[in-house]
């Protein structure tokens, strides 16, 4: 056993002090080891934990003392006149033109000093009313989406969307939208594994869970989350790939996908399978894209999404999805299109279900005021196995987006859609969506 | 299917005519390829790289795409480290224009959307001042910068782009904005 002793302590401050410009780092380094005295000195066991962390420390010490003395010896002498004409704003030659940087010589290496936590939060608040029977004008508090990243290493990356929600039973819930570690060794193979927006499409991957990032105030129907009655497997847990394909100016990319894909055993169940999947088959997505050099923001592609549904209480379901997208985005101009097909084949059955969708939207900045359209479309069967409630819904959305600061954009909205088997409905939203 | 696809058509229609009447965004015809205008190498922006990597030239279409995050590694497998200087520096400003054809708020809402969406691995770093780039670029083998040519020194590397560099007279990236702005 190792008592860490106050006078071991004091031992170590003072190495930690004696040089002032280490003085900051030095503290912190110290700090949460005088916070945990107490605690350590009440332990039996542990002594092996705190002699590596004693031995750390010392060695972290002799390497920063190290450091200074060698800044400290650069400074000293003038520099080295350089080859080129005197510049007031050019910098002196670096001291340790020999050494290694960090990146060099640890590429891999975690810091465990500093946190590396990056993290941006999205929200917005809406008020919103509409003319379909039992609905209230109300305001609504929309997602509060925090975003956080890690750059782990130079190649691998932590990423993720935690979500705070209320649902429509005004119970504030947490979702985890993302979740991915990413290993980036190259711009032809980027891996990720984890929780994942699928890679179907175009709009799944460019917004996630900001409404400030989008211009109009939702996510076209096609693209709606599981839980609002999405038709679509937005979110998926397992392996995605991408990356570029040797293409010149063509620039070709490619995706691929292997996922637990949605759950269907009931309509009860949590849409996104995250640690059991029901049966052993595995959803697959393969996706071909080209951002071209020759037409600045135009992107477009193709994609086909295969799974197999197990539904209990009726046979399985062979579900794929084949999507397509053209879209132009540049900064004062937007002009989205998405078209898509989901065909659910049950077993044993002639029939075969077609979903067709598609929507457009245009939009161009004016300063701060960004005016849109969208005009959307999606058709299922009535008898449709996996959606039925989704039947056919259509109509045009038209509004103005106005930014008045980097950070927050107000937008206006007004909805006209038609359903089959229903009343037309109108609706007319006012948002506040912002960024921090 | 028929009214929503007369729909579409007429939609697309409209989408056409503010293409083809102006709508197109007046920013990226600043990055367009023109002619750059008469002036001493001393006002050009050089493009600057760790003396370590191996590359020497690039395609201004190559490194716009460094630049906005779409490449995220060299040739060599090290991953990119863009560094850009603060807002308040000229040569910022003619990076923005010339490489991005973007104002500030469309620089910064490219990256925020970039890395949300995982297009963009890492976010560039902002340093303040031109010999704090120089620095920077020294000690980090993957880094791409600017500064002024008249700031560059021995330290680091210079790029050629398009095959030029920046005392060329077509070269084009310089702190003037460009003839008919």
């Amino acid at each position: 056993m190792v008592f860490l002793s106050p006078q071991l302590v004091l031992d170590l401050l003072k190495r930690l002090f004696s040089r002032a410009r280490v003085g900051s780092i030095a503290f912190l380094l110290c700090a949460p080891m005088l916070m945990s005295e107490g605690v350590l000195a009440q332990q039996v066991d542990g002594g092996d934990a705190d002699k590596q962390t004693i031995q750390m420390l010392i060695r972290r010490i002799d390497q920063l003392e190290a450091r200074v003395a060698q800044l400290e010896a650069s400074k000293a002498p003038a520099p080295a006149a350089s080859e080129q004409a005197p510049n007031p704003r050019a910098p002196a030659p670096p001291a340790i033109e020999t050494e290694a940087p960090a990146e060099h010589s640890e590429p891999e290496r975690m810091d465990m000093t500093k946190t590396l936590l990056n993290i941006r939060g999205f929200g917005d608040v809406t008020l919103h009313g509409d003319t379909h029977r039992g609905d209230t004008t109300s305001f609504t508090l929309g997602q509060l989406d925090l975003f956080v990243t890690s750059d782990i290493s130079e190649k691998f990356k932590f990423l993720s969307e935690v979500v705070f929600e209320a649902g429509d039973d005004n119970v504030f819930g947490v979702d985890l939208e993302r979740y991915l570690l990413q290993f980036s060794p190259n711009d032809y193979f980027n891996v990720s594994a984890g929780r994942y927006h699928t890679g179907i499409g175009y709009y799944n991957t460019a917004y996630h869970h900001s409404t400030w990032l989008q211009t109009a105030t939702g996510r076209p129907f096609l693209f709606q989350f599981e839980d609002d009655d999405g038709i679509l497997p937005i979110h998926n847990v397992g392996v995605s790939a991408t990356g570029m394909i040797p293409s010149g100016r063509l620039g070709l990319h490619y995706i691929a996908e292997v996922g637990n894909g949605r759950a269907s055993s009931s309509p009860h169940a949590e849409p996104v399978q995250n640690t059991v999947d029901e049966n052993n088959g595995k959803s697959f997505n393969l996706g071909f894209y080209f951002r071209p050099t020759g037409v600045r923001g135009l992107q477009a592609g193709v994609s086909v999404y295969h799974d197999g549904l197990r539904p209990i209480a009726s046979p399985a379901i062979s579900e794929t999805i084949i999507a397509a997208h053209a879209v132009i985005v540049r900064p004062n101009f937007e002009w989205l299109n998405e078209a898509l097909v989901i065909r659910h084949a049950p077993d044993g059955s002639t029939r075969v279900f077609d979903t067709p969708g598609f929507y457009t939207q245009v939009s161009k900045r004016f300063g701060s005021y960004r005016p849109y359209f969208r005009y959307q479309y999606v058709n299922a069967a009535d008898a449709e196995p996996v959606f039925p409630q989704v039947r056919r819904q259509q109509g045009p959305s038209v509004g103005v987006r106005y930014d008045p600061s980097d950070s927050a954009a107000l937008k206006l909205q007004y909805d006209h859609t038609t359903l089959r088997g229903q009343p037309a409905t109108d609706g007319l939203s006012l948002q506040l969506g912002f960024t921090f | 299917m028929g009214v929503p696809m007369r729909r579409l058509a007429n939609i697309l229609f409209f989408t056409i005519i503010v293409l083809t009447h102006g709508g197109l965004d007046p920013a990226l015809r600043v990055a367009a390829a023109t002619p750059p205008p008469a002036g001493g190498s001393e006002q050009a922006v050089a493009i600057i790289v760790n003396q370590s990597n191996p590359v020497e030239n690039f395609s201004f279409d190559d490194l716009r795409k460094i630049f906005l995050g779409e490449r995220s590694h060299w040739p060599n497998g090290r991953r990119i480290t863009l560094v850009m200087l603060d807002p308040s520096q000229p040569e910022r400003k003619a990076v923005l224009r010339d490489i991005y054809g973007m104002s500030e708020k469309d620089f910064n809402n490219h990256f925020i959307q970039g890395v949300f969406s995982g297009a963009v691995f890492v976010s560039p770093k902002n340093l303040a001042t031109p010999p704090d780039v120089l620095k920077f670029v020294f000690n980090v083998p993957g880094a791409i910068g600017y500064v002024r040519a008249s700031d560059v020194d021995s330290t680091v590397k210079v790029l050629r782009v398009d095959g030029r560099v920046p005392a060329d007279k077509d070269y084009r990236f310089r702190l003037n904005a460009r003839s008919g702005k």
